[in-house]
């Protein structure tokens, strides 16, 4: 990736999805809280008004209502803020979406601090934590517009709930067109010898940017973008891992129950000895609000304070 | 795209209905005896409510539970699911040895229905507050996809204190959803204590008209009462329907009607022989 990449915004790419599927013939059925603006849903509500279902601000009856349309025939994606989603209709998600097993496809919207200044109702930095413990339940979280397209037309085209964690600005498309998303494989975005950085999201470019940096010093990072959270490809995981026994992580989301928690599980597991930093919101605390590169540099989750991990690993800081 | 929705298998008048009520009753107690576990008093409650939907109102065959057109139930009152197990055991959905599983180590028959394991079972309840807002999604679904089926959803009446069935009760009658009855087993008990000292939900009529249903009253241990009243809705107009069912807790059995201690209680020993006596 350089600067000079294209720009998207995932969620012009997953109601481009939405349109090509309902137009391919998938009964899609999209369910939003008052969410039609945060969802950017209009060009779907325009072609498709009868299959856009607005229950008002009423997140608990959002995925009710989501789970039996789903059971009537239909596959419901729903779409709204991840920070309401996963806290307000906590006990929807488990049992008449995850526990009842039904076509459920849920966006989290704006999720990590996306919504900075609003502060911590609006945050959704435990979205991940709290989904991983909702039984099957699929967790993907697309690095660009790209693959927030083919996260979604996997979903569509498989029974089951699924959880895609979105973000709410234009991104650099780092993919190129022949990319494929496969769940339960990770996406090795670029190659290095002396540290590897997992990242999640719209974090996934910060890393990239932070590897570029940390070349000009003569560092080698190696950047691995986490999509597919559940299912996860442990072994690549280990494997890359072991390759430089030097590893980053870095989230927009809690260090409790987040990819630095799945990856830390899955070295230990396999008994690999690795130095080891983890970037995010710390344990037991909510985030700042503010402006939200703000709050990324202050919990050095962006470039920079992934490039000052990457040499404090690597044994080069100062 | 719909074909013809299936009738009742049963299609029984009142006096039928009460008979199977009255075997359902038996399955209940002997069932959560033999368990040593259950809400009997839940289950008692709703018996006649069960037969009258099962035996007269649904819609469905009984070989066939993922008939995209038949009637759906919920039993959003998941801890009742009791006798909705020795109801379908009693319309020979389920083999009735299959209840001496009752509450077993990963039983097709757990302590609150399970859509996975056990037939016509839509949706896994148990917590409450659920059960309404997946009838609306299913109702929505048969007008987005031409079918006629109907949706019933039974709730508790202390069920009615979480909020989240106020949320569906707006949205079914904003999306003007006639398709789906509402019953509320009104037995004015819940777990602690009467639903009035605990949070009181009357006036309960005023509270569903407001919210936009036609409501309806009927005795919910009386078939005749109870066949009446929801034949009497219009299930293909635009408004959603409710009907407060006055039932008795532990109703058929004396010594529990009306005792919130029945809640989950068990009868044992004495209490047993009883209990089937007064049910014979």
């Amino acid at each position: 990736m350089t600067a000079q990449a294209a720009t998207r915004d995932m969620r012009e790419a997953i109601v481009e999805e939405l349109i090509r599927s309902s137009e391919g013939g998938v009964p899609v059925v999209v369910l939003v809280s008052d969410s039609t603006t945060t969802s950017a849903i209009s060009p779907f509500r325009a072609r498709y008004p009868d299959r856009l279902v607005n229950v008002g601000i009423a997140e608990q009856n959002l995925l009710g209502i989501a789970a039996g349309l789903s059971l009537g025939g239909f596959i419901s994606v729903t779409a709204n803020a991840a920070c309401f989603l996963v806290a307000r209709s906590c006990e929807q998600l488990k049992n008449d979406i995850c526990y009842s097993a039904t076509d459920v496809k849920l966006l989290g919207l704006n999720a990590g601090v996306a919504y900075g200044p609003l502060g911590s109702t609006h945050h959704a930095i435990d979205d991940i934590s709290i989904m991983r413990g909702m039984g099957t339940i699929r967790i993907f979280a697309p690095a660009d517009a790209i693959e927030a397209a083919q996260t979604l037309r996997h979903a569509l085209h498989t029974p089951g709930p699924v959880y895609i964690r979105l973000d709410n600005v234009p991104l650099p498309v780092f993919h190129g067109p022949r990319y494929e998303f496969v769940p339960g494989r990770i996406d090795v975005a670029a190659e290095g010898t002396d540290v590897i950085v997992f990242a999640l999201g719209s974090l996934v470019p910060e890393a990239l940017l932070a590897r570029e940096w940390a070349a000009a010093t003569g560092v080698s990072v190696s950047v691995v973008n986490m999509s597919s959270i559940r299912p996860i490809d442990a072994e690549s995981v280990a494997r890359q891992a072991a390759l430089s026994g030097r590893v980053v992580t870095v989230e927009e989301h809690s260090l409790h129950g987040g990819i630095g928690s799945l990856v830390a599980e899955t070295l230990a597991e396999r008994g690999l000895s690795v130095r080891m930093a983890r970037l995010g919101i710390p344990e037991g605390e909510f985030a700042k609000a503010g402006p939200r590169a703000e709050i990324r540099q202050y919990y050095g989750i962006d470039a920079r304070g992934i490039q000052r991990a990457v040499l404090r690993i690597a044994g080069r800081e100062g | 795209m719909s074909s013809s929705p299936p009738l009742n298998p049963f299609q029984l008048d009142p006096a039928g209905i009460e008979e199977r009520a009255r075997e359902i009753r038996k399955k209940i107690v002997h069932m959560n005896s033999a368990a040593g576990q259950g809400h009997t008093g839940a289950d008692l409650s709703e018996a006649d409510i069960l037969a009258t939907l099962f035996f007269r109102v649904l819609r469905f065959h009984p070989d066939n539970p993922t008939d995209p057109e038949r009637d759906r139930f919920i039993l959003s009152k998941g801890h009742g699911v009791g006798g909705f197990y020795c109801t379908l055991a009693e319309a020979g959905i389920l083999v009735p040895a299959l209840l001496d599983t009752y509450l077993k180590f990963d039983s097709s028959l757990p302590g609150h229905p399970v859509r996975q394991k056990t037939p016509f079972v839509e949706i896994n309840t148990g917590a409450l507050g659920h059960g309404l807002s997946v009838g609306v999604g299913l109702a929505l679904s048969a007008r987005l996809s031409g079918r006629r089926f109907r949706v019933y959803v039974l709730l508790g009446d202390g069920e009615l204190q979480e909020g989240s069935n106020w949320e569906a009760a707006m949205s079914a009658a904003h999306f003007k959803l006639g398709n789906i009855v509402a019953i509320v087993d009104r037995n004015t008990l819940q777990l602690a204590d009467r639903t009035e000292s605990i949070m009181a939900l009357e006036p309960l009529s005023a509270k569903w008209e407001g919210f936009g249903f036609e409501v309806a009253s009927a005795d919910g241990n009386d078939p005749a009462d109870l066949v009446r009243v929801i034949e009497s809705f219009d299930t293909a107009g635009t408004k959603p329907h409710v009907l407060l069912a006055s039932t008795v807790k532990g109703k058929g059995v004396s010594f529990m009607e009306g005792q919130a201690a029945w809640h989950h209680k068990i009868p044992v020993g004495d209490q047993l022989r009883q209990a089937i006596e007064e049910l014979e």
